[in-house]
């Protein structure tokens, strides 16, 4: 043995339980011998400790614990006091101090007990005496006379009379569990109330009466019966259905339904008295009689159940409800009491004023019930007698205060009611301004001007009696709407009255409705910048918001002074100058605008938008001199500006003075040498029909600027035009060479190459493109396309899906894929991915509505058209398509309205539209003529391919 | 013999004590009374392989009337008993007896024994509870 260990030596601690100082639990067999699942538990260890003592011969070790415990063993744990826990401790080592404690306390508390036992046992026995000579029991009250009760003989008990119900209670206990009251079920009233009652629902038409004898005593099933009266079920149903079907569907077929005039029909068909379910009526009664009875000083249920008789049919019903409902709850619903005038009009209206009398006498201050009474007269004396009364009692209310005045038809006593009521009710601003407009009309403005200043005097926050002042001086002219305007504002901002800026502008709007528009301008011109900071950026925004706002509102004076305050405020604001220009040009007089437009660029000088702007408006309205001089003007401001030079040449172009155009393009190239002037003048000198000129031109053009790609293109097509092929491909290879970059140039010299029949070499010439920019979609698809016009479809398809997976979300190749590559039956299910994949391409929405087109489906096609002009209208195939599809669908107005619409959106793209616009031919064509012509170019095309 | 050297736990606190004063070795303890034949038998066995296992086991016996406290929970209800504890875990072993909580035979072979012994140390070093005895018991011994 190594060593033996210190423990074996030491003296075990008392109390010890074994176990449990390592937590040991036991274990089950499977033979199970015993309880030796648990560890000690608190039961054992407890037991432990009494029994070692036991064993040790010693006291119980604790005075209070295990051994009182055992005593009380049936009081459950759960009842313990918590406050004053026993054995809360027992689980602790328990030794010979806590012992020793424990005896200690125990010997003081029996010592306490003993020391004044005898003295503390007589005073409680005396306290008890006490309180039971205070508090006798009633044993103790009767004691004498129960020891005489030992002096009553055998006789006298036999004798004793039988207790009688002397108090009656038993009688009364009786009687009243004889008189409980219990609630009838539902069922039984409705029961009750079928049992008389007759069904109509299935007519007899003497069909069993040969049966009659059979059926009587119920023994037999007549499935004869059964089956007629499932046929005339099914016969009624049907009826109803043709006739709700509406009488213009001839056809009676139950699937034919017109789905708009459905609803209304269903719901009309619901309110027909006689069709309603009787079920449903009676049901719906039961229940509202219900309410009534549970609760009768409820107004709404007798409403309610009135309406439901009345729907019924049974008028005279209704009306009782109401005049029980009146009696039970009038004082406290005017509700009801319309109800009962309105179920008694008819003929005349005598029964109405009885009721409405008896209204007004329980509520005497019900507005709505002393209109109602005036209405209920006939004659114009009887109404106003009635308001009379009314405006005794309510002499507060404006309401009735503006009957009688609607009531009278003299002006005098209509002024004289007004005095009064805006005396009564100084704080109506409405009655104030009726009393000033009648004066106005009637009186002098003067008389009117004191009415309205009283008006102010009553109501000093109002803004509206100053409006209505300023609108006064501004029709009878009197006065300066301006001034006073200045002084509402200044005398509002005192009371704390001002209104937020938008609501002075909607303000102004009103006046302006109402033709007061200089009051409306003073309004703007005073308020605009109120409660706005003076250095806030912000403000340009919000004014221009605000202008917006009133013109899509339509209240272009107040936009116009809304710009004009603004402008004064933001005098250099090109934005604020063009939107003001903008709104002049499309809602104002041209002297107007002209004015405007003066003064805009007199503050804008270096604005070529507005000069340019401004000479156009001039050319429109024919002022060709104006428009000139207005551009000369532009060019002393801008010496350098091409655009101004553009403009100005193309407005000589277009009034046919070529020389001077010719001459403007000149000093153009000279003062500003750009690509697009040196462009402009090649594409003048081309449409003039002079190819030599404009080749010379090129040329020059070209040794500047060698990468302008639209400057290539020109001579290219000059020289095809000419019919030099081989010059044409060296002017585009040599542009394809010096702008790698433009696409527009290889597809015009691929489709060079293909005109003159090598398709070879369009295809290489293609790929050379698309080798610079793989992302363009126009290049693949004129790939595409040369293969389709070659006839070499698979290719093509090949080409397609490529070109799909390179650019999925392009609408240009969907749309080829579907229209062209496609059998008829993918296209759908094609387009639908297409969407999926690019979900705002027009050209891909027009080729949808093309889709729809083809299978029929107008509306839908219709539809995918407006969409796709909506998302693009500059692009001119979308309104070609759209025209055309009207020109075979649309009603002329539609097709009108949507030229119209084109003509004013100007289209400038779309590949067709492009084609026909740059032809030189065509370049004195409209807006309008060209989409007749990309239509017709279109028809031919489709029927090309069809053929 | 035997029973007068092996070390002997006098009350439950020592064989509590015993059982957790090892931390490196495998605690055996025999329970049973010191004058039983079949006690003394295996009492002697136990003395002879003290020696040669005292580097991975350490050995007591505990006379079950003079420490009743583990009869019930440890279900000493044999004339000699011996059971294994590991750091106060108590080590299992299946004898194939059925009975894998103690070894509950006199098992007179000393190789066996140590065999047995240091297969649950084995056992208890690597962290398991129950340990597989080198030999199958079932069919010597009845129950």
């Amino acid at each position: 043995m190594s060593g033996r260990k210190d423990f074996l030596s030491q003296i075990a601690p008392e109390n010890y339980v074994a176990g449990l100082g390592r937590g040991a639990t036991g274990f089950t067999t499977r033979s199970d011998l015993g309880p030796a699942r648990e560890g000690p538990s608190e039961d054992q260890i407890k037991e432990a400790l009494a029994k070692r003592a036991a064993q040790l011969g010693a006291a119980p070790p604790t005075a209070y614990g295990a051994t009182e415990k055992k005593e009380e063993d049936d009081d459950d744990d759960r009842f313990q006091d918590p406050e004053n826990e026993t054995g809360l401790f027992a689980n602790g080592q328990f030794d010979r101090d806590d012992d020793e404690a424990d005896r200690i306390y125990q010997d003081i508390d029996e010592r306490m007990e003993k020391r004044r036992k005898s003295r503390r046992e007589a005073r409680e026995a005396q306290e008890r005496a006490d309180y039971e000579a205070n508090n006798p029991k009633i044993q103790q009250q009767f004691a004498d006379l129960k020891r005489s009760l030992a002096s009553v003989s055998e006789e006298d008990w036999a004798n004793l009379p039988e207790a009688g119900d002397l108090t009656r209670k038993n009688k009364r206990t009786k009687t009243e569990a004889r008189n409980r009251f219990y609630a009838v079920p539902d069922s039984v009233i409705a029961g009750a109330r079928d049992s008389t009652q007759m069904d109509t629902s299935v007519v007899d038409d003497g069909s069993t009466n040969g049966a009659g004898g059979d059926a009587m005593d119920g023994t037999m099933t007549n499935f004869a019966d059964i089956g007629a009266a499932r046929d005339k079920v099914l016969q009624v149903r049907l009826d109803q259905a043709a006739q709700s079907g509406g009488a213009d569907s001839t056809s009676g077929i139950a699937t034919n339904i017109d789905p708009k005039g459905y609803l209304t029909s269903l719901s009309k068909s619901e309110l027909k008295a006689g069709e309603v379910e009787v079920g449903d009526i009676n049901r719906v009664r039961a229940l509202l009689e219900s309410v009534i009875k549970t609760n009768s000083r409820h107004a709404p249920g007798y409403l309610a159940l009135s309406r439901l008789e009345e729907l019924a049919g049974k008028i005279v019903a209704a009306r009782n409800v109401i005049a029980k409902g009146c009696e039970i709850c009038g004082s406290q619903s005017e509700d009801i009491w319309l109800e009962a005038i309105r179920l008694s009009s008819g003929g005349d209206n005598h029964n109405g004023k009885v009721i409405a009398a008896n209204a007004l006498k329980a509520q005497p201050q019900s507005t709505r019930l002393w209109i109602q009474a005036m209405e209920l007269e006939n004659t114009i004396p009887g109404k106003k007698r009635v308001m009379r009364k009314a405006a005794d009692f309510l002499s507060k209310s404006v309401v009735i205060w503006k009957e009688m005045i609607k009531l009278e038809d003299s002006e005098q006593d209509a002024k004289l009611l007004l005095a009064k009521a805006t005396e009564e009710i100084p704080l109506s601003v409405e009655l104030w301004l009726a009393y000033a407009r009648l004066v106005a009309q009637t009186e002098t403005p003067e008389n009117a001007q004191k009415v309205l200043n009283k008006a102010r005097l009553a109501n000093p926050s109002s803004h509206l009696v100053w409006i209505a002042a300023s609108r006064l001086a501004e029709e009878t002219g009197k006065g300066n709407p301006e001034q006073i305007i200045r002084r509402a504002i200044q005398s509002l901002a005192r009371e704390n009255a001002m209104l937020k800026r938008e609501e002075w502008v909607q303000e102004a709007e009103k006046c302006e409705t109402e033709g007061a528009i200089k009051t409306a301008a003073c309004l703007i011109r005073e308020t605009l910048g109120y409660g706005l900071d003076d250095d806030d950026d912000d403000r340009k925004n919000i004014w221009m918001e605000d202008a917006q706002g009133s013109i899509s509102r339509g209240r272009y004076e107040t936009a116009r002074a809304i710009y004009a305050y603004a402008l004064r405020v933001y005098f250099t604001s090109r934005k604020l100058w063009r939107a003001a220009v903008d709104l002049e040009k499309a809602h104002g007089t041209p002297e107007a605008l002209f004015q405007l437009m003066e003064k805009s660029v007199e503050a804008v000088p270096n604005d070529e938008g507005l000069w340019m702007m401004y000479a156009r408006e001039k050319w429109r309205t024919n002022e060709l001199d104006e428009a000139r001089k207005i551009l000369g003007r532009a060019f002393n401001q801008n010496p350098e500006s091409e655009s101004i030079y553009l403009s100005a040449f193309q407005l000589e172009a277009d009034n046919h003075q070529i020389s001077a155009a010719r001459e403007l393009l000149r000093t153009a190239r000279q003062e500003a040498s750009t690509d697009r002037v040196w462009y402009k003048s090649v594409a003048f000198e081309r449409q003039q029909g002079d190819n030599e000129a404009a080749l010379d031109l090129c040329q020059q053009a070209l040794n500047t600027f060698p990468s302008c790609w639209k400057l290539h293109a020109l001579k290219g097509q000059i020289y095809t035009s000419k019919g030099q092929i081989p010059q044409a491909r060296e002017a585009y290879n040599v542009g394809t060479r010096a702008c790698p970059a433009a696409v527009p140039l290889f597809i015009l010299l691929s489709r060079l190459e293909e005109a003159s029949g090598v398709v070879v070499k369009a295809r290489s010439v293609l790929e050379r493109g698309l080798m610079s920019s793989p992302k363009s979609a126009e290049l693949r698809l004129e790939a595409i396309r040369v293969e389709r016009r070659a006839g070499n479809i698979p290719q093509a398809k090949v080409l397609m899906a490529k070109a799909l997976q390179a650019l999925p979300s392009s609408g240009l190749l969907w749309s080829e894929s579907i229209w062209h590559l496609e059998p008829r039956t993918q296209r759908k299910p094609r387009s639908l991915e297409a969407i999926k994949k690019c979900d705002n391409d027009p050209t891909l929405f027009v080729t949808v509505a093309r889709v729809f087109w083809n299978e029929r489906k107008l509306d839908k096609a219709a539809n995918w058209f407006e969409k796709a002009i909506v998302l693009d209208a500059d692009l001119g195939d979308t309104w070609a398509w759209y025209v055309k599809f009207l020109m075979q669908h649309g009603t002329e107005e539609k097709r009108r309205e949507v030229v119209e619409k084109c003509v004013a959106n100007e289209p400038r793209h779309g590949e067709v539209w492009q084609r026909v616009r740059k032809e030189p031919a065509n370049k004195a064509l409209g807006t309008e003529e060209v989409l007749k012509r990309v239509v017709r170019l279109l028809d031919e095309e489709e029927k090309g391919r069809g053929g | 013999m035997g029973s007068v050297v092996l070390p002997h736990l006098v009350t439950g606190w020592h064989v509590d004590q015993a059982i957790l004063s090892e931390e490196e070795r495998l605690v055996v303890i025999r329970f049973g009374r010191d004058w039983d034949a079949d006690c003394m038998r295996q009492d002697e066995v136990l003395y002879r392989i003290a020696d040669r296992v005292k580097n991975f086991a350490v050995l007591y016996v505990c006379d079950l009337d003079q420490v009743p406290d583990f009869k019930q929970m440890y279900e000493l209800y044999d004339p000699v008993t011996l059971m294994f504890f590991f750091r106060n875990k108590h080590m299992m072993c299946d004898f194939g007896t059925g009975n894998n909580n103690k070894l509950n035979w006199v098992l007179e072979d000393k190789q066996e024994l140590i065999d047995i012994i240091e297969t649950i140390y084995r056992g208890a070093k690597k962290g398991r509870g129950l340990v597989v005895s080198p030999k199958d018991y079932s069919t010597r011994y009845r129950y």
